[in-house]
């Protein structure tokens, strides 16, 4: 494929976080010591290969930064110390503002003053509604259970969904990835199975202790959405939903906060750099089983009309959240990732009918 | 005249955190001292060196040269090039003070980095006023390090008449070539070029040669070196011994050969090997059963010659007393078990490049077939000639050289002995394949790339990309690697693997360079006065550097360098006169010298 050479692509990369790109010497020691590569998914070299050489389309049409758990082993035997994990890292997180068409992502990644405003802005907001409603427990509550399930579907519809089609758009269409449309069904299950278990991080060398909390969170974020929006946790009475509430709440907020030590003691390879996106996600994600379980608790014990700012804090949190975090910050790697795994079977699909694998 | 040069002086990139490097304080308060200095710049008070915010400078104070100092000035040398030609003044006087450049690295050398600084300020060469005095000579040499580079630097000097202390510190000399098969790039057999030179040192009249000894201290000055030489106890008389080897034969005790690698047995009365010089037997202590409880004694006893064997002989201080010192102690191998992944130490079919080179050798423990490792009786692992022969070979290239976590730098012979070995295997099993995994094929020097093409054409696949890991998988091996060229990822499954280890400095560098008082640079290699324009000295006076002890080289240019030290050596005894350290003048010597310099260059002009 014929492209132009973009020599800015490095210098837009440092705003994603990459620190260094002209360390690596190409031995390829870190494709080969990743248990994940295989047979036509050769990474990080060949990302490093295309960032260096400022292959714009390349880099946005390859899935391979998603494929990659950052088990960070790369990064421990690189000959360079070069950092190959945390450079895919950076390739991600240019990557989910290439996907996504309002630019916002870009903005927030860029710019730590705009997504600042945007919080407070979103402060703000919750905290006129607040006003509007007079303060009120019941009225408040129930606009907080109505805009959960809004924002849900905006974003999906009109953000996150656009973006899937970009990636598509990039990722398969351009790159004249022709897989066979029976790749396009049998993929579906893998697709389902991976957003679920994310199983394939049982191959990387960092063991499956960390695959399990990972999973836990996973999980328990998943139900603890559906157990707040669909079954409306806050304003049941049944004592089963209110106890599945208070163990995913409990599970979310749990592990979160041993993400957060494990980024705070940098022992081990995927915890030594955080970028300020890494600690909002982790640092958010805990509030939310946080206050969820706080909410819950004040409910039962009848004094969440004395402690209504508990409440108000938990719906900012949720509004930031929903806002701001899942549509443009790293959430989406939990649905670019998933959907990269789906498009990375299309494409392996389509070599193997080339027979080039 | 000289003194009308204003002078400003930049401090580059240095703090005084640290309290090993130079204390930049003192070398900026001692060059206020000096009255061409105007102004002081540190490197923190420029963020950012704009030339035209510099020019403004040099004019308002009437700047007429710059001298740039610290440890990297050069990095900074266009921007006041720049900076001095918009001011309109001559951009030849911007002056670099390089510490490292001559030999000031840490804190102790602050008197240095003042000297060399001085140097610049005057505008002359640290090497030009830092010429030391001469003084009479003794004209006896001592050679520390039997290897290549020690025989060749020894044959140099008594050729030409002149006496020389060889100490080698192990029974015999040779030291690492003796145990190649081949050289590279002409694959003459190395020991049809060595061993004649070992014979001719052993009866060289010139030559006391002194095995199994190891230099214990040096006292003294140039010229007049008193040196302590231990003389291990070899508990076989060197004169009478007439190498029949029976009490070899009848040693009840093994040890692993060292000669091979540690690749097979010797017992522990033994001769390193056939060809060894002196040609005489000798006694392992750590190994020898007499030596630990005094209830042995057979070699003793079946010695034909009386009194060739004394089992109670103690080690002895010799004392000579020398005009110059070469130092050529070489280096060992890289661990390969420091890297695990590659599992050595842990597969027995993954060898090192010098293991392999013992197994490939004619007079090796396999009469130069290529075998499988193989278990003996009490279960260790050695060569032997019964092993099956493997049907593919790899090779790694760059294992702990040009890496970030074991040593930065290239060992620069492992390229191409490894294609001389891939060669070999082709030579001795055609049938086998021979895969080469490497980062760069660094093939410089003649007739090297000549010979890589060769290699190419003999079948050898050589893949780009370094392999990652190694995995047994049944009795073969696999291999992970990115094909770099090919675009591929490769999983070959091997026979065997060799590692082609890089060299490294021996454990004790340090220790002998303390005992000499030569410096070692970071990689912990001899530090030389200029890579470049002085190879073999050192700033001790009568003290030269020869072969990898200064330096990762082939043969090829330890033998080069080593007649080079030699003949830096025959240049003083020939004047009887030789230089005192640089080290030993004073900062003022230094300084007056600088001066009156600038001031005869002033004159030329």
């Amino acid at each position: 494929m014929n492209q132009l050479v973009n020599p800015e692509l490095k210098q837009e990369l440092l705003k994603y976080g990459l620190k260094e790109w002209n360390d690596c010497f190409h031995c390829g020691n870190c494709t080969a010591i990743c248990s994940l590569t295989e047979q036509g998914f050769l990474f990080p070299r060949k990302g490093i290969r295309a960032l260096q050489l400022g292959l714009k389309q390349s880099l946005a049409g390859s899935t391979d930064p998603w494929l990659c758990y950052y088990c960070g082993e790369c990064t421990e035997t690189c000959p360079r110390d070069a950092n190959p994990a945390e450079l895919m890292m950076s390739i991600r997180r240019y990557l989910t503002k290439v996907y996504d068409w309002t630019g916002l992502a870009g903005l927030f990644y860029r710019s730590k003053l705009a997504l600042f405003i945007g919080f407070i802005l979103v402060l703000i907001a919750v905290i006129a509604v607040g006003y509007v409603k007079h303060f009120e427990t019941e009225a408040l509550m129930k606009f907080g259970h109505l805009f959960e399930q809004l924002v849900i579907l905006a974003v999906f519809g009109l953000i996150l969904l656009p973006n899937i089609f970009h990636m598509f758009w990039l990722t398969i269409v351009k790159q004249k990835v022709k897989a066979p449309i029976s790749a396009y069904i049998t993929g579906i299950w893998h697709l389902i199975w991976n957003v679920f278990t994310q199983n394939r991080s049982l191959k990387c060398e960092t063991g499956s202790f960390r695959w399990f909390e990972h999973f836990l969170i996973v999980i328990g974020y998943i139900s603890l959405l559906f157990v707040t929006v669909f079954l409306n946790w806050f304003s049941t009475t049944n004592t089963i939903i209110i106890w599945l509430g208070y163990i995913v709440g409990g599970i979310v907020f749990v592990f979160t906060f041993h993400f957060i030590i494990g980024r705070l003691n940098k022992k081990r390879e995927v915890t030594k750099y955080s970028h300020p996106s890494d600690w909002l996600f982790v640092i958010w994600l805990f509030l939310l089983g946080f206050t969820a379980f706080i909410v819950r608790v004040l409910i039962d014990t009848n004094l969440i009309d004395n402690n209504l700012w508990l409440y108000i804090i938990h719906l900012i949190v949720i509004a930031q959240w929903g806002i701001l975090l899942v549509p443009f910050g790293k959430w989406t790697h939990f649905l670019y990732r998933s959907f990269a795994i789906y498009f990375a079977y299309l494409k392996k699909s389509a070599l193997k009918r080339q027979g080039a694998i | 005249m000289g003194e009308n040069l204003l002078t400003a002086v930049y401090f580059c990139g240095i703090s005084n955190e640290h309290a090993e490097i130079i204390d930049i304080a003192e070398v900026a308060a001692y060059t206020k001292t000096i009255s061409l200095v105007g102004e002081i710049w540190h490197q923190k008070d420029f963020p950012v060196i704009d030339p035209d915010e510099v020019a403004a400078k040099i004019r308002g104070d009437g700047i007429k040269r710059i001298v740039i100092t610290g440890y990297q000035p050069g990095m900074f040398k266009s921007f006041f090039t720049k900076a001095m030609v918009q001011a309109g003044n001559d951009p030849g006087d911007v002056f670099l003070a390089c510490f490292g450049e001559f030999g000031a690295y840490k804190r102790a050398d602050t008197e240095r980095a003042k000297a060399i600084l001085a140097c610049a300020i005057y505008g002359v060469s640290f090497e030009e006023a830092a010429s030391p005095e001469e003084v009479d000579t003794s004209l006896d040499t001592l050679v520390i390090g039997g290897g290549i580079a020690g025989i060749q630097a020894s044959l140099e000097i008594a050729n030409g008449n002149q006496k020389v202390y060889l100490v080698e510190r192990t029974g015999t000399i040779g030291g690492h070539m003796a145990m190649f098969d081949k050289t590279f790039p002409t694959l003459d057999c190395a020991a049809c070029i060595l061993t004649p030179k070992m014979v001719e040192v052993g009866q060289h009249p010139n030559i006391d040669l002194m095995t199994y000894c190891e230099v214990k201290d040096v006292t003294g000055e140039p010229g007049n070196y008193k040196v302590k030489i231990l003389q291990k106890a070899r508990r076989v008389d060197l004169a009478t011994c007439i190498g029949c080897g029976t009490c070899s034969e009848k040693c009840p005790r093994k040890a692993v050969s060292e000669f091979d690698a540690d690749t097979t047995l010797r017992k522990a009365i033994y001769i390193p090997f056939p060809q060894a010089v002196p040609n005489k037997y000798l006694i392992d202590a750590d190994n020898c059963t007499y030596v630990e409880n005094g209830k042995c004694g057979v070699c003793a006893k079946v010695c034909p010659v009386p009194d060739c064997i004394n089992l109670d002989e103690q080690d002895e201080l010799v004392e000579v007393t020398v005009g110059n010192i070469i130092v050529a102690t070489g280096f060992k191998v890289f661990d390969a078990k420091r890297i695990e992944r590659y599992g050595y130490g842990k597969y027995p079919n993954v060898v090192t490049s010098l293991e392999f080179e013992r197994l490939v050798n004619a007079a090796g423990p396999t009469s130069g077939d290529i075998t499988f490792r193989t278990q003996d009786k009490k279960k260790n692992w050695i060569f032997a000639p019964e092993g099956n022969k493997p049907k593919s070979i790899a090779l790694i290239h760059c294992i702990g050289s040009r890496d970030e976590n074991y040593h930065k730098y290239c060992s620069k012979v492992c390229c191409m002995y490894s294609l001389k070995l891939a060669h070999l295997v082709k030579e001795k099993l055609p049938d086998a394949e021979v895969y080469e995994y490497y980062i760069d094929m660094r093939s410089f020097g003649k007739g090297y790339q000549e010979f890589y093409e060769r290699i190419k054409n003999e079948g050898v696949n050589i893949i780009r990309g370094r392999t990652a890991k190694i995995d047994q998988d049944g009795d073969k091996l696999l291999l992970r690697s990115e094909d770099i060229v090919g675009d591929r990822l490769i999983e070959q499954s091997v026979d065997m693997a060799i590692l082609a280890v890089g060299l490294e400095p021996r454990e004790d560098t340090t220790e002998i360079g303390e005992m000499l008082g030569i410096s070692i640079d970071s990689d912990g290699w001899f530090n030389e006065v200029n890579y470049v324009s002085d190879p073999v000295d050192t700033f001790t006076g009568g003290i030269t550097v020869a072969g990898v002890c200064q330096g990762p080289k082939d043969i090829p240019d330890t033998v080069a360098q080593a007649s080079a030290a030699a003949s830096r050596v025959l240049q003083s005894i020939l004047k009887g006169k030789i230089r005192k350290s640089i080290k030993e003048l004073s900062l003022e010597s230094i300084e007056k010298r600088a001066k009156e310099l600038s001031i005869i260059m002033e004159g030329q002009l």
